[in-house]
């Protein structure tokens, strides 16, 4: 590494993984060399050639989209390899195959007629709602497909980019990000995007650190310049300074402890992952987590056409439980609602759907059928499985609606001693998520086992800034003071009552954080699996004394700027 | 010939119900066309026209087949519209 160093530049955009990495840029265009609205004079065109053109560009776009979606399928998962059959399907529209024969009989060339073809149906669909909106994303992303393959666009392959690239692009589609391998690719941006794109999630399931919705500043960065992309942080790092590049590979090359941890005067900290899908477990356990802080069952129930029943949860929960016979499983019911549409449950079209009817919200009301049937699984499976079951709630806001929670679980269990089923009792736990629960900690906590604080919705919640908005992502911060005194409230309200607390947010797995949470009081803290061997062996260098003595000071601070401050000054 | 189906798949005929419809349509010798049970046909063996249809789980569509294959692309076309979908695959 070179001595003297330029300054660093810093652009802002959203964090999409818990991850960073440095590399060099390569640019990923999409961009197509020619005015597509100003064809050339047709006698200028040989209308045969340009059929030709057309049919070959069709023919490698078929191979292509069949590659992509077995690799799809491969790496990140079958539902999300799905996207893949509605575009072969378009590719081969008759609608379209005429548009464009049509458009080569009036003499245009076969890119010009790929453009003209698709240009009613997007609009058409883009008019739309909901759903039929994403079907014109699908048709732009087949034609961009296809004036790429016609255009012969330089188009880097992402499949076998130099070890230590950063891609940068405009934007990517579920097959660009699909094609991107974790161990070669140290990172990507995007400058178009949000948490929730194909592309965000495509990267968590790979692993890739990830920022997007950078905006216009990502276009200025040139091609081989040395980047940093702080998917914890959300920033991209032109030039990194030398500090900046060892703190961002700081998460990785870790040594992987499989054993439980303490800090350096031996107070115990539960490190354990947060999961959502069973694919997800392998992983967990690889990582060395001490168990599933926050088992997400959405997994269960969404993309399918009808609930499941009760032995297939069963089953699904024996299995988490037996991946961690010594651990612990958090299991969150289900949490729908907001913006996770479910095909076979009546959700209502709502205006805040983030302050609607989701959660526990759901499950004491219109859902309590499947919420009866989660928690005989529950019951079932803890006394089936290996490790020990926890039961949380999601969105809880009230007492009263704990009191419900609690008081269905006592009928189900009677329910299953009548029928002479074989259950157990597992630990019953609140997420703590709302302001309302914070405030009420004490309440909640003398009634459960323990809590377990969700730090992305508490924050968006307590600052009033929604997760997925750009313009106040700033606010999105769970070192603002306001979020730090929620938790820190939260803690003392659960160890009065002898509930054990532990944090399920992306916030538990930055190793930035990982004194002050400790110095918190924190007993558990859950993340994604990446993140857990970095934050072990932070855990294991803490003085607890050091850690609430600036846990004080960060709680005492009336700025985030402050809060910084104190964590980048603490003792080492 | 012709048949009226109930669509089963609760995401109606969109993204991958439909891309199953439309690749069953084209697997068979027949001219196919498909609607809402008391409305306009379009052709089954296009994605943009059977996706933009906006059929909804519990709709009832009709199903016309011409030729060779007309009565097993029937029977194949109703099988995709009354199978619950998801678990085929996962």
């Amino acid at each position: 590494m070179s001595t003297d160093e330029q300054p660093s530049r810093t652009i802002d955009g959203t964090g999409v993984t818990p991850l960073a990495g440095v590399g060099t840029a390569v640019w990923y265009d999409l961009s197509v060399d020619v005015d597509l609205d100003e064809p050339p004079e047709s006698d200028a065109v040989d209308p045969e050639a340009e059929r030709d053109r057309f049919d070959d560009a069709r023919e490698r776009a078929r191979d292509e989209l069949d590659r992509e979606r077995e690799q799809t399928a491969e790496r990140v998962g079958e539902e999300e390899a799905a996207v893949f059959d509605a575009h072969r399907q378009f590719l081969d529209d008759p609608q379209i195959t005429d548009g464009v024969a049509d458009a080569l009989d009036d003499g245009l060339p076969a890119e010009h007629a790929v453009h003209r073809a698709f240009e009613g149906p997007i609009e058409q669909f883009a008019a739309m709602d909901g759903m039929m909106a994403e079907r014109a994303d699908d048709l732009r992303d087949v034609r961009d497909r296809l004036l790429r393959l016609l255009t012969d666009v330089d188009r880097v392959d992402l499949g076998a980019l130099p070890e230590g690239s950063v891609v940068l692009a405009e934007r990517l589609t579920p097959s660009d990000t699909a094609q991107l391998d974790p161990d070669r690719v140290a990172g990507f941006a995007t400058a178009e995007g949000g948490r929730t794109s194909h592309a965000a999630i495509f990267a968590r399931s790979l692993g890739i650190p990830a920022v997007v919705g950078v905006g216009e500043d990502l276009l200025t960065i040139d091609a081989d310049a040395d980047v940093l992309v702080d998917g914890i942080e959300g920033s991209v790092i032109v030039d990194p300074t030398s500090e900046q590049r060892e703190r961002a590979s700081a998460g990785r090359d870790v040594e992987i402890r499989t054993e439980p941890v303490a800090t350096a005067d031996g107070r115990s900290i539960e490190v354990a992952a947060n999961v959502g899908t069973l694919a997800e477990l392998e992983g967990a356990v690889r990582q060395g987590a001490d168990g599933i802080g926050l088992f997400r069952t959405e997994f269960l129930f969404l993309d399918r056409e009808a609930p499941p029943d009760e032995d297939e949860q069963v089953e699904t929960y024996v299995e988490a439980l037996d991946a961690f016979p010594d651990g612990r499983v958090v299991v969150r019911t289900l949490d729908v609602g907001g913006d996770k549409p479910v095909p076979y449950l009546d959700l209502p079209e709502e205006e805040n759907p983030f302050l609607g009817e989701r959660g526990i919200r759901r499950s004491l009301g219109p859902d309590s059928g499947l919420f009866e049937t989660q928690l005989r699984a529950l019951l079932r499976a803890a006394a089936a499985g290996d490790g020990t079951l926890s039961v949380m709630f999601p969105m809880v806001a009230t007492v009263t609606e704990l009191e419900a929670a609690l008081e269905t679980v006592d009928s189900v269990a009677d329910a299953l001693d009548d029928a002479g089923i074989d259950r157990a009792m597992p630990e019953l736990g609140v997420m703590i998520e709302t302001p309302s629960a914070a405030l009420l900690a004490e309440a909640l906590a003398e009634r459960v086992d323990f809590l377990s604080i969700g730090t992305n919705d508490l924050t968006q919640y307590v600052m009033a800034a929604a997760r997925e908005n750009d313009r106040v992502a700033h606010l999105h911060d769970p070192t603002e003071p306001a979020v730090l005194r929620a938790i820190d409230r939260t803690v003392s309200a659960g160890h009065a009552s002898d509930a054990w607390v532990g944090m399920c947010g992306e916030m538990a797995g930055d190793p930035e954080l990982t004194e002050l949470l400790v110095g918190l009081g924190l007993d558990e803290l859950s993340m994604s699996a990446v993140t857990i061997p970095a934050v072990k062996e932070t855990v294991t260098g803490i003085e607890t004394a050091d850690a609430e003595s600036l846990a004080d000071r960060a709680t005492d601070a009336t700025a985030k700027s402050a809060v910084r401050d104190h964590i980048d000054n603490r003792e080492p | 010939m012709e048949r009226v189906v109930t669509v089963v798949p609760e995401d109606g005929l969109h993204a991958r119900p439909a891309a199953k419809f439309v690749e069953t349509a084209n697997g068979y010798d027949a001219d196919v066309q498909v609607g809402p049970a008391d409305g306009d046909l379009v052709d089954a063996a296009s994605m943009l026209a059977v996706t933009s249809l906006g059929v909804a789980s519990g709709d009832d569509v009709r199903i016309v087949a011409e030729g060779d294959d007309a009565e097993a692309a029937l029977d194949a076309l109703e099988g995709v519209l009354s199978t619950p979908e998801a678990e085929s695959e996962t």
